[in-house]
């Protein structure tokens, strides 16, 4: 929140007849102008493509990268990147008016500066926390100049997100870990605090087994075995969970004793958009049942 | 005369080819539109974006043609190249900085900034440890080289592993670290050419005694050259020049260990002709390396360091097998 959503110098009308212009300040305090509605959106990254799409924009969507697979009316549409990065060539070929990238991979050190060189706006966009991405849709609803609509979308959000707090305030939170992916040195990634998953758990009515891991994300087994969390969550498949939970003194957890264990969605965890709603109401349904 | 004409020739020709390569192809017609001034989105992107780019890498490649040539001079050995002593740790620890903290400057400047700061200082920290250590010639050199870059490294690796997050991606240190050209605007190319001309000057200052000792530490001394005094010398002038190649190219991995032998091939031993001509094969290699990188795997960009390594490999073990045959 401490960018926010600062949207400053708003609506210039140039003339009578002609578009309106629209001036917003980005995740990264820059100032981005569009001199019209965008029509042709490029979003990079899974999260702004369900963004946009949650507006009833996909169709203004030309193009994507490698790793969006929902929804599926926009796949069919031009890749402009992937894991080895991002295309600068295809992105100017597709002729974007606006371009939204996250800061992951290489998406924003590789297309910001080309982008503001050859003049096509570029907005940059963080999800540290669930009102953040909430803020986000919001913004992209001004600068696609269906403010209105922004501002519905999140009020069905929200209301969505004040079901559940009133559904779990008042009881005992229970202490959890979400793992979210192995390391190949055996070492676990973990959901951690200050971040959009870690907000969604607490959302969700729990709280962290393991305080204090924000410097780095990866713990040992060990450490989750020692915090002995009371609801202990996997983001994957329940066949990877099956087989984490086989690892050798796992069983004796207390979440895995009393049936706590959990394959919780990537998808609606670990994509910063829309469908996270989704995955804190499931959270509170494990939590709070 | 030949062999000059030829270079810049052929360096003309990969700079075309390289400013038409990309995931989307422009003709040479398209290149010119661009510099005329066509205001289309793609012109704009040929002429603020590729075309600077392209000039960049031939510089870079002059650059590491000039440093490879005065290490390997200085170390009379076929097989040092300017990331001996150090550079490239100390590069890729500022880089790595400048790409993880937030500081106050804009990342394109402290980028450069901090890559040239760091290729420097960790020559420095070297040849002062070689110094303290009192063996002040190549072998001491060579070995604090090793020390340093082996501290630097894990310093990075943990810089890496405690500063990067969901935000702070990983990928953007790996692919600087496996060299990639920045892309300077027009003024930032200015600044490129006024610190290669002053390279080229500068190693060009160096030539004859270069070709002194050349001959042997016995040889040189006996021609009057104060050979700890020059090889101190002459490692500073490498070290500054392969920081600058450092700081606009990333770590460009062979290209210069390869241009002073194939600038060898093409000219003879003698420093004077030697240091343009590997300059001109440096920068023609790396043009051509950076078009392949920006062009060969749509919608991707292979790291540049990737492209000369895969060249690069096997002509360094080519080199060896010679070596050792003789």
């Amino acid at each position: 929140m401490r960018w926010g959503l600062a949207v400053v110098l708003a609506v210039a009308s140039i003339g009578p007849a002609m578009a309106q212009s629209i001036t917003v300040r980005d995740a990264f305090d820059r100032s981005v102008t569009l001199p019209a509605p965008p029509q042709r959106i490029i979003p990079i990254f899974a999260s702004n493509v369900e963004i946009v799409a949650s507006l009833g924009l996909a169709d203004r969507i030309v193009g994507i990268e490698a790793y969006t697979r929902y929804p599926r009316e926009v796949l069919d549409r031009p890749l402009v990147g992937g894991r080895l990065g991002f295309s600068v060539d295809a992105v100017t070929a597709l002729q974007p008016d606006l371009v939204v990238v996250t800061p992951s991979r290489q998406a924003a050190n590789q297309l910001i500066d080309p982008m503001e060189r050859i003049g096509v706006p570029i907005m940059v966009l963080l999800q540290r926390s669930v009102p953040e991405i909430l803020d986000n849709i919001r913004l992209m609803g001004r600068v696609a100049g269906v403010s209105g609509r922004g501002e519905e979308v999140v009020a069905r959000f929200q209301a969505r997100l004040d079901a559940v707090k009133r559904k779990v305030e008042g009881q005992p939170a229970p202490s959890t870990i979400m793992i979210t992916g192995r390391l190949g040195n055996g070492l676990m990634l973990v959901a951690r605090e200050g971040t959009y998953t870690g907000d969604a758990i607490r959302l969700a009515g729990a709280r962290f087994a393991l305080p204090g891991t924000a410097m780095l994300a990866q713990v040992s087994p060990e450490a989750i075995l020692n915090a002995d969390p009371d609801v202990l969550l996997w983001a994957g498949s329940e066949r990877d969970l099956k087989e984490l939970l086989a690892r050798p003194g796992w069983a004796d957890m207390r979440a895995v004793k009393g049936k706590h264990a959990h394959a919780v969605s990537r998808v609606e965890l670990l994509i910063p958009g829309p469908r996270t709603i989704d995955g804190i109401e499931h959270l509170a349904a494990i939590f709070h049942p | 005369m030949k062999v000059w004409l030829g270079l810049g020739a052929m360096l003309l020709l990969a700079m075309i080819v390289a400013a038409c390569a990309g995931h989307e192809w422009a003709s040479p017609a398209d290149l010119l539109r661009a510099i005329e001034g066509d205001q289309a989105l793609r012109s704009r992107l040929l002429f603020d974006w590729r075309l600077p780019r392209v000039i960049a890498a031939a510089f870079v490649g002059a650059l590491l043609g000039l440093g490879g040539t005065i290490y390997q001079g200085v170390f009379r050995n076929p097989l040092a190249e300017p990331y001996l002593l150090g550079s490239a740790g100390g590069a890729a620890l500022g880089a790595t900085v400048a790409l993880l903290v937030p500081l106050a400057l804009p990342q394109s400047w402290l980028l450069p900034l901090l890559a040239f700061a760091g290729a420097w200082g960790a020559t420095m920290l070297v040849i002062g440890i070689s110094r303290v250590a009192g063996a002040v010639d190549a072998a001491g050199l060579l070995l604090a080289g090793v020390a340093v870059a082996a501290i630097l490294g894990a310093l990075r690796s943990f810089l890496m592993l405690a500063l990067s997050d969901e935000t702070v991606s990983l990928q953007v240190v790996l692919s600087w670290v496996l060299g990639g050209v920045q892309t300077p605007t027009w003024a930032g190319i200015a600044v490129l050419v006024l610190i290669t001309l002053a390279c080229v000057a500068l190693s060009l200052a160096l030539a004859r005694k270069l070709d002194v000792l050349g001959l042997g530490e016995t040889m040189a001394v006996a021609f009057g050259l104060d050979v700890h005094r020059f090889v101190m010398l002459a490692v500073l002038a490498g070290s500054v020049i392969v920081a600058a190649a450092v700081a606009f190219g990333g770590l460009v991995a062979f290209v210069g260990l390869a241009s002073p032998h194939v600038a060898r091939w093409l000219v003879g031993p003698l420093h004077r002709p030697l240091l343009p001509a590997s300059a001109l094969v440096g920068a023609i290699v790396v043009v051509l390396a950076d078009a392949i990188a920006r062009a060969a795997l749509p919608p991707a960009e292979i790291p540049l360091g990737l492209v000369t390594a895969v060249a690069g490999g096997p002509f360094f073990v080519l080199l060896l097998a010679r070596r050792l045959r003789t």
